[in-house]
């Protein structure tokens, strides 16, 4: 009963580092949809194995519909295996996307934990030239989680990396990396990736009363609002990470265990 | 051909509905033509007040099927009957309302608010929310039931459909029960009592650390009870559990169950109460039959 449920083809699904996978899709009719942070819930296979769909961001949306993922699991591994010009049912776009810096930002900052870098090169693609100092933090566990930010630098976007293991980047935690951020000047962050991690921005971001916004991930059932499975604890009550956001206002989120 | 269904005095055009918790209108996404298709449609249970529900993680996935513990979140009834409601019935077809209460007083209370709801044709009480932290549901004790159905029945001016747990011993006796209160139909079954634990950290996957299990998992279990209690009482029922496809619901019209609703699977496939319906006619039309009533308990044995 949803409008935008449609069957895509794939056009390309490539490795591009140790642990992630692009997906391409021939999906003419999202490119111009799609805000940046906004999702696709795709059926992964057509059976009941995995039986819930799977919820991506939108990585880049040029020629085709990109998506940057990670095998974790059954779905992503079903994923990770198609061929192309199979083609994937998907819902979509679906969610809250970002909302743009307000007026008077001089600075952006992206704080992205391993595939939480998804969302961010679409972010880029619509504040490129705008002026904006653009900075992404970008922290992943080895270099197999880091994937190629080439995409990001031709945006105009400065990229700092830690590494768990200093395999590439600094050694550490991506929090090592804040001392990169102009703090004279009018900041905003958005950040997505483990919550543990975006706790530590907010605490970041609380200290140096800088506002922001946080992408969300929770296991989804419907992806639209309605089996209220995916609800988040927030300051204003439980809200849907697949409707309500997945974009929320970093000091919105209550981070379980968090800062 | 004709797929008018009845309960108490109340016509369905069709006999497909959608099962409560799992149809929220959100204007964004919804084809409005495509609701309107459908036989009724049966919001998420509504409590007297605001419930915030239950801390998350809310769902997990299992195999065929999911197990969730969403605490009947809702904004209570007054907010449903000013705010919801008027989108709900601009489609034109009937609005089964679900309620769900703590004590038989508040189910009393709820039913009155809802006589005068223009728009709402049924109430089901949904007397098995396994999620709510009590040691029995009402529809785990015959008396409860037959007690409670009778003082709904008593006030209320719409038909009563009495929702039953799968989680009992002898689910006809429940159903006779709510029968013999004067229910005008049963709908069965809500989830079965379920739970997951994460073996890294030894944790309940849930929140709510139980929950309920819906889906195709379920689906053969939920049948047999429906043949059961149409057997026993021949009873109008709704039937739900696990219909993923219009073989699915057909098994269940030919048990006996009067409509079916569709419920995890829209999940999966949104789209899924609409073919169902379509599967439906074209298997009536392969079969000859010309009245749906002629399916519904038809099974040969």
């Amino acid at each position: 009963m949803l409008r935008n449920q449609k069957r895509y083809k794939v056009i390309s699904n490539k490795k591009v580092c140790a642990n992630f996978f692009r997906l391409s899709l021939n999906a003419k009719f999202l490119l111009k949809k799609i805000k940046p942070g906004q999702f696709v819930h795709l059926r992964v296979s057509d059976g009941l194995k995995p039986f819930f769909r799977r919820p991506f961001s939108v990585f880049r949306a040029q020629k085709s519909l990109e998506i940057l993922y990670e095998v974790v699991g059954d779905g992503t591994q079903i994923l990770s295996k198609k061929k192309r010009n199979s083609s994937i049912d998907c819902l979509g776009p679906l969610g809250t996307p970002f909302s743009m810096p307000p007026k008077g930002i001089k600075q952006v900052v992206m704080v992205a934990g391993g595939v939480g870098v998804a969302p961010f090169l679409l972010l880029t693609d619509k504040l490129k030239n705008k002026g904006y100092d653009l900075i992404l933090l970008y922290g992943g566990r080895t270099r197999g989680h880091v994937f190629s930010f080439k995409e990001f630098q031709q945006n105009g976007c400065k990229v700092f990396v830690s590494t768990d293991d200093g395999s590439i980047g600094v050694k550490g935690r991506v929090s090592k990396l804040f001392t990169k951020i102009n703090l004279a000047k009018p900041t905003f962050i958005y950040t997505c990736g483990p919550k543990p991690m975006m706790a530590s921005v907010q605490a970041f971001a609380k200290k140096n009363k800088i506002k922001g916004q946080a992408s969300l991930e929770e296991v989804m059932a419907c992806g639209v609002g309605t089996c209220l499975g995916c609800s988040t604890k927030t300051k204003h009550g439980y809200k849907t990470v697949c409707h309500d956001g997945p974009v929320f206002d970093l000091d919105e989120v209550i981070f379980q265990g968090g800062a | 051909m004709k797929l008018n269904v009845k309960i108490g005095k109340v016509q369905f055009k069709n006999p497909v509905t959608v099962a409560s918790g799992t149809f929220g209108y959100i204007e964004k996404y919804c084809s409005p033509s495509k609701i309107s298709q459908l036989g009724a449609i049966v919001p998420k249970t509504v409590t007297l007040n605001l419930r915030e529900g239950n801390p998350s993680p809310r769902i997990v996935e299992t195999p065929s099927g999911m197990i969730n513990a969403i605490g009947i979140e809702n904004q209570g009834i007054d907010n449903f009957l000013s705010e919801k409601l008027p989108k709900l019935t601009k489609f034109k077809i009937p609005v089964i309302l679900s309620i769900s209460a703590n004590t038989d007083k508040e189910f009393v209370t709820l039913a009155k608010k809802v006589n005068n709801a223009k728009g709402i044709c049924a109430i089901e009480l949904n007397l098995s929310c396994p999620n709510l932290k009590k040691k029995q549901l009402v529809a785990q004790d015959a008396k409860a039931t037959y007690r409670l159905v009778k003082a709904v029945k008593k006030v209320c001016k719409k038909p009563v459909i009495a929702k039953l747990t799968p989680n009992v011993t002898n689910i006809v006796e429940i159903a006779q029960a709510a029968k013999k209160a004067g229910a005008d139909a049963v709908s069965l079954v809500n989830t079965f009592a379920a739970m997951a634990i994460d073996i890294k950290n030894r944790k309940p996957v849930l929140g709510n650390i139980v929950g309920g299990l819906s889906g195709p998992a379920i689906k053969p279990i939920a049948l047999k009870m429906v043949y059961d209690i149409y057997r026993e009482t021949k009873m109008p029922i709704i039937a739900m559990g696990g219909i993923m496809t219009n073989d699915d619901a057909l098994e269940f019209l030919i048990a006996g169950a009067s409509m079916v609703a569709v419920g995890t699977a829209s999940f999966v496939n949104p789209n899924a109460s609409i073919e169902i319906l379509s599967g439906i006619k074209k298997y009536m039309k392969k079969n000859k039959i010309k009245d749906i009533k002629q399916l519904i308990g038809s099974i040969r044995t």
